[in-house]
C-alpha cells in the first residue's frame, strides 16, 4: 500500500512539474511573477555567499594584475598621448555639432539614465544563459531595459523583483536582439542559441558581410537604442553568420542597467 | 523537558542536513567564478548530492527533499520552469530501483553507476528542454559538463561523505 502511494506521488510530482512546463510555455505571468519573488528571497544568501568567494578571487586577481603593471603603464602612457590629440579634435567636433543642430533644430532624444549593478549569480550552460544582478531598492529598472558589460551591450533585464532582476543574455536561447553590420548597414537579428557565439540570421541572402566586421543594435523595434557595439563577426559563411560579443560573459561582475526611456516592455504585454 | 527539547531540535537539524547541504552546494555552483575554461560550463550539482544522499541515507533523503531541491533549482535557474523537477525526479526513480545493487560496492563502481545517471539525466533534460524550445540545444557543452561533473563527483561525495560522518547520527 505505501509503495503504491509512492508511485502515485511521483506520478503527480511529474505531473506537477510538466504543468509548470507547460505554464512556463505559455507565457503567463504567474511563473514570471513567482519566480521574481523567489529570486528575492533566495538571492540575498547568494549574495552573502559571494563576499568570501569574491575576496579570494580579488587576492589572486592582485598578484596576477602586478606583474602586469610595468607594461601596462608604458602602454597607457603612449595611448594617452594619442587620446589628448583625439580630445582636442573632439572638443572642436563637439563645437561644430552644437553650431549645426541649432542651424536644423534638431530634436535631441531623451538623455539616459543608468546605475551599475553587481551580479551575485549566473548560468551559463546548456539550458539557458542569465544572471541575476543586485539593485538594491532602485525602483527605476523595468523588464526590457539594457545591460551593458564594459565593452558593449551584454543582455537586457528579465526579470524584475524588489531587489534583485535577472538578465536575460544575449547568448540566450530567448534572446532576439535587432542588429546591424556597422560598415554596411546590413540588417538582421542576433539570436542566441545558448552557446557563447550567438548567429546572426533573417539577414539578405546577398548581403556583404564579412569577418571581422562590427555589429551594433539597429534599434529596431524600439527596445534598445540604435549603435550601441554588440560585438564583431567571427563566422560569415551564409546561413551561419556568428557574432562574438565585444564584452567576455564569462568574467562579467558588474554591469550598467541603462534606462533610455524607450518601449516599457511589461506595460506592452 | 528541556533535554529533550534540545534533543528532538538536534535530531531535526540532522535530519534536514543532507537537504540543506545540498541547497547550500547548489548555491555555491550558482556563483560567479569568472574562470574562463568554465565559461559554458556547470556542474550538476543537484544530480551528484541526490545520488550520493539517496545511495547512503535515503531515510534522510525522500522523495520530498529530491522535489524540493529540483523546485529550488528551477528557481534559480533560467532554463524552463520545471525541469530541473523533471530531471531530479527520473534522478530519484533511477536511483530508487537500482540502490540495491550498489549496495557494499566499491567507491569506483558506485563513480561509474554516477557516471550512467549522469549521462542519463543530463540527455533527459536536453532533449526535454529541446523538445520545449523546438530546437536542438547545443551538445558540445553540455558533454563538457556531464565530464566535469563526473569527474568531480569524488570530491563532492567526500564532502557529502564528511558532512555525513561529522554531523549525522547513524540512528537520526
Amino acid at each position: 500500500m505505501k509503495r503504491l502511494a509512492k508511485k502515485f506521488a511521483i506520478v503527480i510530482l511529474f505531473f506537477t512539474a510538466f504543468v509548470f512546463m507547460l505554464i512556463n510555455k505559455t507565457d503567463t505571468v504567474i511563473i514570471e511573477k513567482t519566480s521574481s519573488v523567489a529570486t528575492d528571497i533566495v538571492s540575498p544568501i547568494m549574495d552573502t555567499l559571494v563576499i568570501p568567494a569574491r575576496a579570494v578571487g580579488n587576492l589572486y586577481d592582485y598578484f596576477r594584475e602586478l606583474k602586469q603593471i610595468h607594461q601596462d603603464n608604458k602602454r597607457l602612457m603612449e595611448e594617452n598621448a594619442r587620446l589628448l590629440k583625439i580630445r582636442d579634435n573632439a572638443i572642436s567636433l563637439e563645437i561644430e555639432n552644437k553650431i549645426l543642430t541649432n542651424l536644423l533644430n534638431y530634436v535631441a532624444p531623451p538623455e539616459a539614465t543608468f546605475f551599475t549593478a553587481r551580479i551575485v549569480a549566473e548560468e551559463e550552460d546548456t539550458f539557458s544563459h542569465s544572471v541575476i544582478v543586485y539593485t538594491g531598492s532602485n525602483n527605476t529598472v523595468r523588464k526590457g531595459q539594457v545591460a551593458l558589460g564594459s565593452r558593449g551591450v551584454v543582455g537586457r533585464v528579465d526579470r524584475v523583483g524588489n531587489m534583485y532582476s535577472r538578465i536575460m543574455l544575449l547568448t540566450d536561447i530567448n534572446s532576439k536582439v535587432p542588429v546591424v553590420i556597422e560598415r554596411t548597414r546590413v540588417r538582421g537579428i542576433l539570436s542566441g542559441d545558448n552557446t557563447s557565439v550567438p548567429k546572426m540570421v533573417f539577414t539578405p541572402l546577398s548581403a556583404e558581410i564579412n569577418v571581422g566586421d562590427r555589429v551594433v543594435t539597429s534599434g529596431v523595434a524600439g527596445t534598445f537604442p540604435p549603435g550601441l557595439p554588440v560585438g564583431r563577426v567571427i563566422s560569415a559563411e551564409k546561413g551561419n553568420i556568428k557574432v562574438e560579443m565585444f564584452s567576455d560573459l564569462a568574467s562579467l561582475e558588474y554591469v550598467k542597467i541603462i534606462d533610455y526611456n524607450l518601449i516599457d516592455l511589461e506595460e506592452t504585454e | 523537558m528541556n533535554e529533550s527539547l534540545s534533543e528532538h531540535i538536534s535530531l531535526s537539524f540532522q535530519r534536514a542536513l543532507p537537504l540543506l547541504t545540498s541547497i547550500l552546494l547548489l548555491l555555491i555552483s550558482y556563483m560567479p567564478m569568472n574562470v574562463f575554461f568554465l565559461g559554458n560550463l556547470k556542474i550538476a550539482v543537484s544530480i551528484a548530492c541526490v545520488y550520493f544522499w539517496l545511495l547512503h541515507r535515503s531515510d534522510l533523503f525522500n522523495l520530498f527533499s529530491v522535489c524540493f531541491l529540483g523546485f529550488f533549482e528551477d528557481i534559480l535557474s533560467a532554463a524552463p520552469f520545471g525541469s530541473n523537477m523533471v530531471t531530479l525526479l527520473l534522478c530519484y526513480v533511477l536511483i530508487t530501483n537500482l540502490a540495491k545493487f550498489f549496495n557494499a560496492k566499491p567507491f569506483v563502481v558506485i563513480w561509474y553507476g554516477f557516471g550512467a545517471l549522469m549521462f542519463v539525466a543530463a540527455f533527459s533534460r536536453w532533449l526535454l528542454v529541446s523538445i520545449y524550445y523546438g530546437q536542438f540545444l547545443p551538445l558540445p557543452s553540455l558533454i563538457f559538463s556531464v565530464l566535469i561533473t563526473v569527474a568531480v563527483y569524488p570530491l563532492l561525495s567526500m564532502l557529502n561523505a564528511f558532512i555525513q560522518g561529522a554531523f549525522i547520527q547513524e540512528d537520526a
